[in-house]
């Protein structure tokens, strides 16, 4: 279904809508405020920018780079080229330490392999112990947001859903109790688990470490205490040496929710004496991105969801409404790379605006990027007639001068005397959910040249 | 379209390994110039201490100034005066009664209160602290511990995270960490909540 049409089912309940929209406003405010406070915020920007164009120009010397060195450390290091190879390697290590119960930290690229279904249909229990993800995890739906998991959910649906899985009391959705609730409940499971799998979000090729940062300590908790640890990365992690950490932490959370930075920033670079330590390096269309000039820089991004919480089009359609692993604007440019038919309606999901590009990090030309996909896609996929003949017809008007008079005349003649019904039809998308603005006399042009007379 | 299509054709014989090296060497760019960082222009003349305590509180954990270190234990007690299985890896700090070494089992560290960990030194931008594991043997008593104190010396506080790499860069690299402020979440409608998986408090002694 194309993004408007599922944008249409969470627009159902506005009231929702409206709190998912101002919500997330209300971080993307934090973020300028963040980024204001810091001398040099902007070159910040630029330098993180240059050393993700210089990884991904030399990204093969890295990555054997950072294989070297995290060997050295006694750290075992595994490649996939797809979704299924990593699931497989994951399982197979599980496997020989006869592995049952997994505690996962926050990881998109597991979310992107579809990992715990492959290994729930292998007999392994996986409980995702970011809050934000075991509510999604229990409520058996996909995260909405990269950073903000559950912000789809209201808190009297979390409510509901912890006294069905978790034997909470009724409490109106009170945020304090439902999450030491929640301490409680996953505590017990971080206590039991065999194995512990996290994301990464910085991998350094000088050290062969890698970085994991969490607000809630999960990724600590997991990994400290079971016997084996696999961290799972996209393969665009990698940077060069340990001093970029400087730049992209100080730009991470910042960006992400307007913290100064998350509480736990983990540096992995040894196993812990009688632990495993595993990576696996997965490419699974990145090389294919890479090669893609126009939209090589999308993999530039280090996921703080900073174009999501500013998007006009995200805020008000819900991430779900993207059907992807990574929504909004940057996943809007991701996508297509990975299957250009079933997501060729994701960079259309925008205005153009810009406003992505801007808070961006590492200044991926996302609304540049968006509008490049749409190139490709109006050529390569077919399009609806009524699309396609009424943007000719649209074409041949803004083209003759006269004729866009006449039908700008036209226009303002029939909102002002059609009937109410005839105007708010099927036919008029633009009068859907929305009055029409009061018509005016005359147009900018006549105005215009009326003003001159006068002056 | 070829932007299209040239992706990994990946050879039967070849291993995963290599043959994504190989891909990312064939559409990889020209190579672009790895930037130098100029600290200049992140530099401020500001006061370090009062920034890291501002900081601190700003990512909701509490900085406490010592005059001197013999006021460690005392402070502690008026802070915690009900913790009651404390580890120590403090050597000042007496209050530990539960000692560690290498070969605790981690789950044993559940029942754990209050931990007393040195750390090497601020940040002031962001109010954080680097601890390494040669400062608490056990990997997750950080996290695991219900509150957790974190002990530094006044003039071990630098600007930014920049300076921050240059102070760790000659260490041992097992396992360290920022921690800055005590575990939270906003999971829930984005109400802010502190005490999430790890520590639910946290204590920055100055001394």
């Amino acid at each position: 279904m194309a993004h408007a049409k599922e944008a249409e089912i969470f627009n159902r309940d506005e009231s929702k809508v409206n709190w998912h929209d101002k919500a997330l406003w209300f971080v993307r405010n934090k973020r300028d405020k963040a980024g204001s406070n810091v001398k040099g915020w902007e070159e910040l920007r630029n330098l993180a920018s240059a050393i993700k164009a210089n990884v991904l120009s030399n990204l093969d010397n890295y990555l054997v780079q950072f294989e070297e060195n995290a060997k050295k450390n006694g750290v075992h290091v595994h490649w996939a080229a797809n979704a299924e190879e990593h699931n497989k390697i994951v399982h197979s290590i599980l496997s020989k330490h006869k592995v049952e119960k997994v505690v996962k930290s926050k990881s998109m690229l597991t979310e992107e392999c579809h990992l715990n279904p492959y290994l729930e249909a292998n007999g392994i229990e996986v409980v995702d112990t970011d809050l934000g993800e075991r509510i999604v995890q229990l409520a058996k739906e996909p995260p909405s947001h990269i950073v903000l998991p559950a912000i789809h959910k209201t808190k009297e649906e979390v409510d509901v859903l912890f006294q069905e899985h978790l034997n909470t009391k009724p409490s109106n959705g009170d945020p304090q109790y439902l999450t030491s609730e929640a301490r409680k409940h996953l505590r017990e499971k971080f206590l039991k688990a065999d194995a512990a799998i996290t994301g990464v979000n910085f991998a350094v090729a000088d050290t062969g470490g890698v970085v994991v940062c969490t607000n809630e300590g999960n990724a600590d908790m997991g990994t400290h205490l079971a016997k084996v640890h696999i961290a799972c990365m996209g393969m665009e992690k990698i940077i060069p040496q340990e001093k970029h950490l400087g730049v992209f932490l100080r730009l991470l959370a910042r960006s992400a929710t307007g913290q100064l930075i998350t509480t736990y920033s983990s540096h992995f670079n040894k196993p812990a004496p009688g632990t495993e330590m595993h990576i696996v390096i997965v490419d699974n269309g990145r090389t294919k991105q890479l090669s893609r000039d126009d939209f090589r820089a999308s993999l530039h991004c280090i996921r703080c969801g900073a174009c999501m919480n500013t998007c006009p089009i995200y805020r008000r359609s819900g991430g779900h409404s993207y059907k992807t692993t990574i929504p909004g604007p940057i996943g809007s440019i991701l996508s297509p790379g990975i299957d250009l038919k079933k997501n060729s309606s994701l960079p259309f999901a925008s205005t153009l605006c810009g406003s992505c590009s801007d808070v961006c990090p590492v200044k991926i030309n996302i609304h540049e990027q968006l509008y490049q996909w749409r190139q490709i896609i109006t050529k390569e996929v077919k399009q609806p007639v009524v699309k396609k003949s009424v943007l000719k017809i649209t074409g041949r008007v803004l083209a003759n001068s006269k004729m866009y008079g006449f039908m700008g005349k036209s226009a303002r003649f029939m909102l002002k005397h059609m009937p109410r019904f005839m105007i708010y039809s099927k036919l008029n998308a633009w009068g859907k959910a929305r009055e029409l603005p009061k018509v005016k006399d005359g147009n900018f042009d006549e105005w215009y040249k009326k003003r001159q007379k006068n002056e | 379209m070829v932007i299209l299509m040239s992706g990994i054709k990946k050879d039967k014989k070849m291993s995963s390994r290599d043959s994504i090296l190989k891909a990312v060497k064939n559409n990889k760019p020209e190579l672009l110039p790895l930037p130098e960082i100029d600290l200049d222009v992140f530099n401020e003349d500001i006061n370090l201490l009062e920034t890291f305590i501002k900081s601190v509180e700003l990512v909701g954990g509490r900085a406490k100034v010592l005059n001197s270190i013999s006021d460690l234990d005392n402070e502690i007690k008026a802070l915690y005066p009900n913790a009651k299985q404390i580890v120590s890896s403090v050597k000042e700090s007496d209050f530990g009664t539960v000692s560690i070494s290498k070969d605790t089992d981690p789950h044993s560290l559940e029942t754990i209160d209050l931990a007393i960990i040195q750390g090497e030194f601020g940040v002031a931008e962001n109010g954080a602290v680097w601890i390494s594991e040669n400062d608490f043997s056990i990997r997750v008593l950080p996290f695991i511990t219900n509150d957790l104190i974190l002990v530094i010396s006044k003039d071990a506080i630098c600007l930014h995270l920049h300076d921050a790499y240059k102070l760790i860069s000659k260490r041992e690299r097992t396992f360290g960490l920022f921690v800055a402020g005590p575990s939270k979440t906003a999971d829930i409608e984005q109400c802010l909540v502190i005490g999430a998986h790890g520590a639910v408090s946290l204590t920055v002694m100055v001394v």
